[in-house]
């Protein structure tokens, strides 16, 4: 469940440019305080009562020089239904189709890494959101199974408002139950192997100024259970992983060029020692046609687990002991850039496509002190989203 | 993980949204309209949103933030 999910979908991307006519309706809609109209996140305080369906299809491919490594193709649904006008459901169905070979250690790609080849995976989840006077309560639970992996999970969060709607306060709890069942994992068999993450959420959204908006939350995630790779060799991971994430986002509006500056910042911390900065920007331009071009950049510099060891495999494997080859839990700067174009349609529809192109490079990583010896990887996916409101 | 660091970066989170809540200037209601945009929305569209953040908990070393309850992955 998003710290600020909205109750409220925007199902699209998409604005239009700024026809007067529009400015106003929504001038004197926000003047009346319209249970609704204000941003999700400031303020998903009232019930909105517009239902959506959309539909979203993700091409991802990733590779490293000379070979291709994973490839997912994945479609999805979302619907958000108001039930009455102080209560919504809203709910998503995915399905990942994955074919490839995740690496068996450090880089060296096989076909032997097990069920990386011609896996799968579905998920469902579906949240529930009361709205009170002065504020929300949304109970969520989320399912998810792949051929070697089921999880269970559920949340609650609850928000409360300031009298003005400007500033609003969410505090949440979650917890996943986890199933390993990797039978033909390199290392050995793993059966039934369980872990269990509690996480624990406090955010805060306020408005600015009449043009910008800001979010801040704090999460703190406890795990126990199995965490190593039953497919990469000699992987022996901790048992117990905390997880500390400050996230922030960013949102302004400049009226001159009819566009949003979307600014993120995430600090995290992980007992495994793979602390990283992650900084994100992102320029909505509404275009004329109802056309809304989005480009993105986004920057992220990650430190080494304290059980990683860089390559030669396996340099630094003591039996017994805990250790990675790993490359996620390598030191590296990794580099997004996205382009997304929607564009609304008559009858309430909206379409848009979005092009990613992600690098990672150890030398990336910022003081470019990242681990020495991997191969470059180098990933992209194309979406394709449609969505209706009504 | 020492737990300094945490409570450091904790402080720090408060401390900036403190100094946010210093100086703001919030709106009257009539001046909501841009706040009203799509665009302003910090999860305009939960879906992609977290389609995104499952290719990046695929790739790197942890992810999320901002979340709770989502659930796990093998993501191997």
């Amino acid at each position: 469940m998003a710290a600020t999910s909205g109750a409220t979908f925007a199902a699209t991307r998409t604005e239009s440019p700024k026809a007067s006519s529009e400015r106003s309706a929504a001038l004197i809609l926000a003047a009346l305080a319209l249970p609704g109209i204000l941003p999700a996140a400031a303020l998903a305080q009232s019930a909105p009562d517009e239902r959506v369906i959309a539909l979203r299809y993700y091409d991802y491919r990733d590779w490293q020089p000379g070979v291709d490594r994973m490839s997912v193709k994945s479609p999805s649904l979302y619907a958000f239904v108001p039930l009455s006008d102080s209560l919504t459901v809203e709910g998503s169905l995915v399905y990942d189709s994955v074919s490839g070979a995740s690496p068996l250690y450090h880089d060296a790609v096989s076909g032997a890494s097990g069920r990386g080849i011609g896996d799968y995976r579905s998920a469902a989840d579906a949240k529930v959101t009361k709205y009170f006077g002065g504020s929300s309560l949304a109970v969520g639970a989320a399912y998810s199974h792949e051929q070697d992996y089921i999880s269970r999970a559920a949340s609650v969060e609850w928000r409360t408002w300031s009298d003005d709607r400007n500033r609003t306060y969410a505090i949440g709890f979650g917890a996943a139950k986890d199933r390993i069942n990797a039978v033909e994992g390199v290392n050995a068999p793993v059966l039934d192997q369980p872990r269990e993450t509690y996480d624990y959420l406090l955010g805060i959204t306020q408005v600015l100024d009449a043009a910008s908006v800001v979010e801040s939350s704090v999460t703190w995630s406890d795990g126990r259970g199995y965490f190593s790779d039953p497919y990469k060799l000699h992987d022996a991971r901790p048992n117990h992983r905390r997880i500390f994430a400050w996230l922030t986002h960013y949102n302004r509006y400049f009226a001159a060029p009819g566009a949003t500056l979307q600014l993120g910042y995430r600090y995290l911390d992980d007992s495994f020692g793979d602390r990283s900065h992650m900084l994100e920007a992102s320029w909505v331009q509404a275009l004329p046609y109802g056309l809304t071009l989005t480009p993105t950049i986004r920057y992220l510099t990650q430190a080494a687990a304290h059980f990683y060891r860089d390559p030669p495999f396996p340099q630094g494997f003591v039996p017994g002991g805990l250790y990675t080859a790993d490359e996620r839990l390598s030191a590296f700067g990794a580099v997004t850039l996205g382009l997304r174009v929607a564009k609304e349609l008559p009858h309430r529809l909206t379409i848009d496509v979005a092009f990613n192109a992600y690098r990672q490079r150890g030398d990336w990583r910022l003081g470019g002190d990242g681990s020495p010896g991997l191969a470059k990887l180098s990933a992209r996916w194309i979406e394709f989203g449609l969505a209706k409101r009504f | 993980m020492r737990c300094s660091r945490s409570i450091e970066a904790l402080l720090t989170a408060l401390a900036v949204i403190a100094l946010a809540g210093c100086t703001l200037q919030p709106p009257k209601p009539w001046e909501k309209g841009d706040l009203a945009r799509a665009s302003m929305r910090f999860d305009a569209d939960p879906l992609e949103t977290k389609l995104t953040q499952h290719i990046y908990q695929s790739k790197e070393g942890a992810g999320g933030g901002g979340t709770v309850g989502g659930g796990g992955c093998g993501c191997n």
